[in-house]
């Protein structure tokens, strides 16, 4: 006859490393705030056997000029906010984002490419327009990354932001200005656990202090790699309690930007009739993705659609009762 | 506990008599130790060797097979707590709850559309598994009533719920023998609800309202009763508590090979979520950690689908290598005159390719060839990566119309292919490009048309 | 790295004002230090600047002086055994004066001969020309005085022949083929019938049908003169061992590339080729010539008619062995990869063209399966490792790198697609350990000069195996290239330059090589030198793990291949190619699949025993294992993804401070 159950409990001997994004006044920067992920000593909401002391947190993401490539349905929902950043940050911050993720598409949407001046003019205005922590992403190719970051990080020096991404071919120049300005930089790998502990490793052989580096293991969209993702992280995450300390950051993922690529968050037209409603299908395409990040160890996630930031917002808080 | 397969090949005769259909009797351990042979296939094993190795060979989580006909599906026998580990096996099954309170046309335009809805994604059909109805009249006539007009519409399998012996036996009667699951035996009437089930021999549902200890001790009762097939449903409808509920089950389960809770689990992620979303929430956390059926309040194709979608991804064999779909590739806008490459299709292969393309900054299309998820050389080793796989690549992605030139530039590594596709391709001129991806930037700079 | 330095210097004012004399001998250089400094400091001052390749880390070990007389003290020092210090031997660049001193510097040849074995960790052990065990061959030479036919005994000559080798030697069943009974009549009558009849006896034990098979018949007694041949074909070179059976030595032996290379560098390019029309045919054509050339020449150079070489034992890869047998070796490589047979049945010269006696055994030893040929089970049998209660670990690094691991008990194996890069192949400036390839390099921590290491001291034309090994440990210690084997661009050296394939590092300037231009690693060949690495790292820890044990559980390592004159183990393990082990553990065997042939020649328990290695061991197919990629990526860094599984390399990071 069993008596009580004995709850298995693992015996985790690392945790993760808390990064502390943004900085106040007093402390250099111009935040409102500042915002602490990381931290934990158990698998996602795993209370019965560790501390989980700072929530994953909700960044909405912001770009420098206005989204014409877009689903129609995020066109919609944000209207004229998307033509101005700094407006775009004020909304996103009263939609209760912990986090502004500006993205410097590196054009502006006459296609001309954007100067120096101009990124970090777009950085300062949206530093200005809110006061939350902010995350500052290039185009996302390496000399444009290089060029337009260390423009950003010079300007915003003391900020805390969290630069990105770094890769393993292109991550020296970010984290030297990342380094010298007082910024954090995100480490970004394909979709594999020794390529992502690979890239911290060189990061923190630059002397780059650990708690200022978050870890972009490449977020796959639902239906488009989510389980690659998923399982990846559960892995990293593992790894990291059990005392791997190459692997203790804190992760990021880029949901909305992958959720709203794909054609199911796209067509409304010349798709199944069991595809369903778009408005609702797209927004449940983000919601279904973050929620499965979250259970997996995503301690930020990047989001695009206002009624997901309201779900998401309230899954966290639920996770996180104890 | 699981055994090594050093530990296995050491209570085996180790006579490599290749009897068993391995060569030797370490592969044959190996393969036992990864549970993907019997033991039986030895003839000579030992009493004192099978003994010990069957203790270890036992599914430590319960296979339960629901419905019939097309219509089974099977949930339990999971054998890892994450998918990496191995793979996840059997697909929670979905449900669409109804209740005999609901009037009877809804009822039936609900069982209509779940029994006729099907998604196709990846060439695989996705489907809802079953019809949870529940007795919320208290009433069994009425109950059996709603059984029989549902069952009228649809051969999916029913999860029949009541709290009520009596309700689920007329449901039973009702029901037309394709191996519904009974919902739930409690504290209160575990008694009465072993007897219906065992005389339907049907499957049984426990639920708990006080944690896994009453769980553990019912799913005890119920064993020595004689129900063997049961399917738990600990309690907790809060995400957080049923997370934890839920992880702790399959941890005894797994890893202390516990067989009280050593089963399948219910759930109804809709029973405490204020609205649709929450209930989406709920039902994806339940299908990446550890549900055996998810009874959902709420159908609408444009939840079901992600939903369905989500199982698909989570229970995929992550042992396959990752790779990308096969296609055509733009990187830099590429106009009808930039340069076409071509590559396999495996993601890392594809992303070190793609990185270079697109930081070149020079428009291009690169060709991704179904290589079986593999690199270059391994796809040209094992004959996956030849003229003929890339010949029809170009063909069936109608590549050429896209284009002024009719030039392909192959990777360095496969130069020797070059004379055979160009047989292959007639009037496609064969470049061989760099071996590294490295230089493809370099390369890109001077090629021409 | 000079926290230790500042501190004794800094112990004592009265110390720091105290000064030494410091007497060099052999050239006798008197000079006045600080007490203090270091001896290799004191060195330069009195004009006889030591040799610090390493650029004064103590890592190098040729700064090695003898200290005959006086006071000094040493910081680190794993060069040097207790033995050596006891002896007086002290490492330049890490010993502080601390007091008068009489130092003896020795000849630098000398400090590399005397001292390559320990520099290298593991000594090479050199290959065995004889064979230590009893003899028994399965050829045998038989004198008969056979009693000439009259009218009164009308036995064929056939007949007369068996009749004597039953009454004469009990050699009872024996056969000949028709081309030998062609010229039994005539070889009896002009040998006078005193003849030498050449046999292949066979195994019984391993065959009870066998019976003895007559090869020649040689006039008078020849039995003095009994010889064979142990052929490894390796995919990038042949090798042929010339043996007397009669005493079980090595004559001589000789070497040269495949000649099948002109159609394909590799296992996989030959198999394509074999498809070809009368791609078979011209491959095995190949093959012979190569090693009818070797045999040319040994026996030309040894004055032994090819007529007397009775036997040849073959090792090689499955495929190198069925295209020698011109077995056709698609579906080796073709899903389910499955190779003709495992066991090949001997055949005679005459049928594979080997040009020995036409009626020679030649006798190919039995494979494992498709990617584990008989040069493993050669492999095994010759290290031994079939046969100790020690869990060892075989390591053949070829153009695939193939690994054993087991015991007495049980052997598993796998093999892994490694790349010739160690070979000399697939590398800009790489080339086969021979005259003029540099074998072993040391770079300056300081000035990233390196010092480099050629064969036979000859001005560098390339870089072999070992000195792949040397130059990538350095590189990476010293900091010119990261975890990631990208060179550093921004280092204060023109050594290190952006190339056609990014950056490169010059090793030697071209007005010092013997090619005339600069010789040079870049960072696709460093790429090239990972991926080997990695894929064998990668392929024992998946063999290690797919037996639940611990690389650690590992109590030696036979490394097999085709490195250089030797492998260094402590480079090796740097760059995360061998496992982090004390060196002891390491023993390098140089090419085993000749040394099995050889064994397997002159001893037919030795044969045997090779049957049962292929019958007992068993193979782990790593692409059906998901865990090789992964473990493959792990090993895709310096040393390896997993620091903790390296840390002498993590310490020696940290104390060099790169």
């Amino acid at each position: 006859m069993p008596g009580t159950v004995e709850i298995p409990k693992e015996k985790w001997t690392g945790a993760i490393r808390q990064v502390t994004l943004g900085a106040t006044a007093d402390q250099g920067g111009s935040r409102a705030r500042t915002v602490t992920v990381g931290g934990e000593t158990t698998l996602p909401f795993l209370f019965f056997e560790g501390a989980i002391p700072n929530p994953p947190v909700i960044a909405l993401e912001v770009q420098d000029s206005y989204p014409a490539d877009w689903s129609p349905v995020l066109l919609q929902a944000w209207g004229d906010a998307l033509r101005d950043p700094a407006t775009w940050a004020r909304k996103a911050e009263e939609l209760g984002a912990d986090l502004i993720m500006l993205r410097l598409r590196g054009v502006n949407s006459n296609g001309q490419l954007t100067t120096t001046a101009q990124a970090t003019a777009t950085v300062r205005a949206v530093l200005q327009a809110t006061g939350l922590p902010v995350i500052v992403r290039g185009p996302g190719q390496a000399e444009r990354d290089n060029e337009l970051l260390v423009a950003v990080a010079e300007a915003a020096a003391g900020e805390r932001l969290a630069l990105g991404l770094c890769e393993d071919k292109n991550y020296r120049t970010i984290v030297a200005a990342a380094l010298a300005h007082g910024h954090l930089v995100i480490a970004s790998s394909p979709i594999d656990v020794n390529l992502a502990k690979q890239l911290n490793i060189l990061i923190s052989d630059m002397r780059m202090p650990l708690d200022r580096v978050l870890m972009d293991p490449t977020t796959g969209a639902l239906g488009y790699g989510l389980e690659y993702t998923y399982s990846v992280m559960e892995r990293l995450r593992i790894a990291a309690l059990t005392g791997d300390s190459m692997t203790q950051q804190p992760m990021i993922c880029f949901v909305g930007e992958e959720s709203w690529r794909q054609k199911e968050s796209r067509a409304a037209s010349g798709v199944p009739a069991q595809w369903g409603d778009l408005e609702k299908r797209s927004v449940t395409w983000e919601i279904v993705t973050a929620t499965t990040l979250l259970e997996s160890g995503a301690d930020i996630v990047v989001l695009r659609h206002p009624k997901t930031v309201g779900v998401i917002r309230n899954t966290i808080r639920k996770l996180m009762a104890q | 506990m699981a055994l090594s397969g050093l530990e296995i090949y050491k209570l085996l005769p180790k006579t490599n008599c290749k009897e068993c259909g391995f060569p030797t009797c370490l592969a044959f351990a190996m393969k036992l130790a990864a549970k993907q042979v019997e033991l039986d296939a030895c003839p000579y094993v030992s009493a004192e060797a099978k003994e010990a190795l069957s203790a270890a060979a036992a599914p430590p989580i319960r296979l339960i097979k629901l419905g019939s006909g097309r219509r089974e599906f099977q949930i339990g026998n999971e054998t890892v707590l994450f998918r990496h580990e191995k793979t996840f096996f059997n697909k929670p099954g979905l449900a669409l709850r109804i209740k005999d309170t609901e009037p009877a046309e809804e009822i039936t335009a609900k069982v209509e559309t779940v029994h006729t809805y099907g998604v196709e994604r990846v060439g695989i059909e996705m489907t809802f598994n079953a019809i949870a109805i529940e007795n919320a009249s208290g009433d069994a006539d009425t109950f059996a009533r709603t059984v029989a007009a549902a069952r009228a519409k649809t051969d999916l399998p029913f999860v029949l719920m009541s709290n009520r012996a009596e309700a689920l036996k007329a449901a039973l009667a009702q029901e037309g023998g394709h191996k519904p699951l009974l919902y739930a035996a409690t504290v209160e009437n575990w008694e009465a609800m072993a007897e219906v089930a065992k005389a339907g021999g049907v499957s049984l549902a426990v639920r708990s309202r006080d944690g896994l200890d009453e769980l553990a001790d019912l799913t005890t009762k119920l064993s020595n009763a004689g129900i063997a097939d049961l399917v738990l449903d600990p309690g907790s409808r809060d995400l957080a508590g049923s997370l934890a509920q839920l992880t702790q089950i399959r941890r005894l389960a797994l890893k202390k090979n516990y067989r009280p809770l050593g089963y399948p689990i219910i759930t109804f992620p809709g029973e405490v979520a204020s609205s649709e979303e929450e209930e989406v929430v709920a039902a994806a956390q339940y299908v990446a950690k550890y549900a055996g059926i998810i009874v959902l309040d709420h159908f609408d194709p444009a939840v079901a689908y992600p939903l369905l979608t989500l199982r698909l991804n989570i229970y995929t064999d992550p042992q396959k290598p990752i790779s990308v779909d096969p296609g055509i590739y733009e990187f830099n806008h590429p106009g009808a005159d930039s340069p076409l490459l071509t590559t396999t299709n495996f993601s890392l292969t594809y992303f070190s390719v793609a990185g270079e393309l697109d930081g070149s900054g020079i428009p291009s299309w690169l060709l991704v060839c179904d290589a079986e998820g593999m690199s270059v050389l391994t796809a040209w080793a094992a004959g996956k990566f030849d003229a003929e796989t890339i010949a029809k690549a170009v063909k069936t992605t109608g590549v050429a119309e896209k284009l002024n030139h009719r030039k392909l530039t192959i990777p360095g590594h496969v130069a020797v292919l070059s004379g055979e596709l160009e047989d292959e391709l007639p009037g496609w001129e064969i470049q061989v490009g760099p071996r590294e991806a490295v230089d493809i930037p370099a390369y890109l700079k001077v090629w021409k048309q | 790295m000079c926290g230790l330095w500042v501190y004794e210097m800094g112990t004592s004012d009265e110390r720091r004002n105290r000064k030494a004399i410091v007497v060099f001998k052999p050239g006798g250089q008197v000079i006045e230090v600080e007490i203090g400094t270091l001896l290799s400091e004191a060195a330069v001052l009195a004009g006889v600047p030591l040799n610090l390749p390493c650029g004064g880390q103590g890592r190098c070990g040729r700064c090695r002086v003898k200290i005959e007389h006086g006071s000094v003290s040493h910081r680190g020092g794993v060069r040097l055994s207790t033995v050596d210090r006891e002896q007086g031997w002290a490492l330049g660049c890490q010993t502080v004066i601390k007091g008068d001193v009489v130092v003896l510097i020795p000849e630098q040849e000398k400090i590399e001969v005397e001292f390559k074995p320990r520099v290298v960790g593991a000594e090479r052990i050199a290959i065995a020309a004889e064979f230590s065990g009893e003899l028994d061959p399965s050829i045998r030479h038989v004198y008969l005085r056979i009693p000439p036919p009259s009218l009164a005994d009308q036995t064929s000559d056939w007949d007369r022949l068996r009749r004597e080798l039953v009454l004469q030697h009990g050699i009872q069943n024996v056969s000949a083929s028709l081309s030998t009974l062609r010229t039994l009549s005539r070889d009896l009558r002009e040998a006078e019938w005193n003849v030498t009849a050449v046999l292949d006896m066979g195994d019984p034990i391993l065959d009870p049908c066998a019976h003895p098979r007559l090869i020649d018949l040689l006039p008078g007694d020849q039995t003095d003169r009994c010889y064979g041949v142990a052929i490894d074909i390796g995919t990038t070179s042949n090798v042929v061992y010339l043996v007397d059976l009669r005493s079980g030595r090595v004559i001589d032996r000789a070497s040269a590339y495949n000649a099948q290379i002109q159609v394909g560098e590799d296992v996989i390019s030959r198999i394509i080729f074999a498809q070809k029309q009368d791609g078979l045919q011209r491959l095995q054509r190949l093959v012979i010539k190569t090693l009818n050339g070797l045999l040319e020449e040994l026996t030309t150079r040894n004055q032994i008619p090819p007529r007397q070489i009775s036997k040849a034992v073959v090792a090689g890869n499955t495929t190198m062995i069925q295209l020698f047998l011109e077995l056709d070796p698609r579906y080796i490589r073709e899903m389910p990869f499955i190779p003709t047979l495992s066991q090949p049945l001997p055949v005679t010269a005459e049928e594979v063209g080997l040009a020995i006696n036409p009626q020679a055994t030649v006798d190919c030893l039995p494979v494992v399966g498709a990617y584990v040929g008989a040069d493993i089970t050669a492999g095994v049998l010759a290290s031994g490792m079939y046969d100790t209660d020690a869990l060892t670990l075989f390591i053949d690094v070829g153009t695939n790198g193939e690994i054993v691991l087991g015991n007495r008990d049980w052997l598993i194996t796998c093999a892994c697609s490694a790349g010739p890069a160690f070979e000399g192949s697939g590398v800009r400036h790489g080339m086969r350990a021979t005259a003029g390839a540099i074998e072993e390099v040391w770079i300056d921590a300081r000035t990233y000069e390196p010092t480099c290491q050629t064969i036979g001291n000859l001005p560098a034309r390339g870089i072999c195996g070992s000195g792949m090994i040397g130059l990538l440990a350095e590189m990476f210690i010293t900091g010119i290239i990261d975890k990631a084997g990208k060179i550093r661009r921004d280092l204060p050296t023109p050594r290190v330059r952006v190339g056609d394939h990014g950056g490169e590092y010059v090793v030697v300037w071209a007005n010092q090589s013997a090619v005339g231009t600069d010789i040079v690693i870049n960072e696709v060949d460093i790429e090239n030198l990972l991926r080997t690495k990695g894929a064998i790292y990668a392929g024992f820890s998946v063999l290690v793990r797919s037996v639940g044990v611990e690389l650690a559980d590992v109590e030696q390592v036979f490394i097999a291949g085709a490195f250089g004159q030797y492998i260094n183990i402590e480079k090796a393990i740097q760059i995360g190619l061998l496992p982090d082990m004390p060196w002891d553990r390491f023993h390098y065997l140089g090419n085993t699949s000749a040394l099995g042939a050889f064994y397997a020649l002159v001893s037919r328990p030795m044969r045997r025993q090779v049957v049962e290695i292929a019958r007992k061991m068993t193979y782990l197919e790593l692409s059906a294992d998901n865990s090789f990629y992964d473990q493959f990526m792990s090993a895709l860094f310096l040393p390896h993804t997993d620091l903790t599984a390296f840390p002498s390399v993590i310490r020696l990071l940290e104390r060099t401070g790169s």
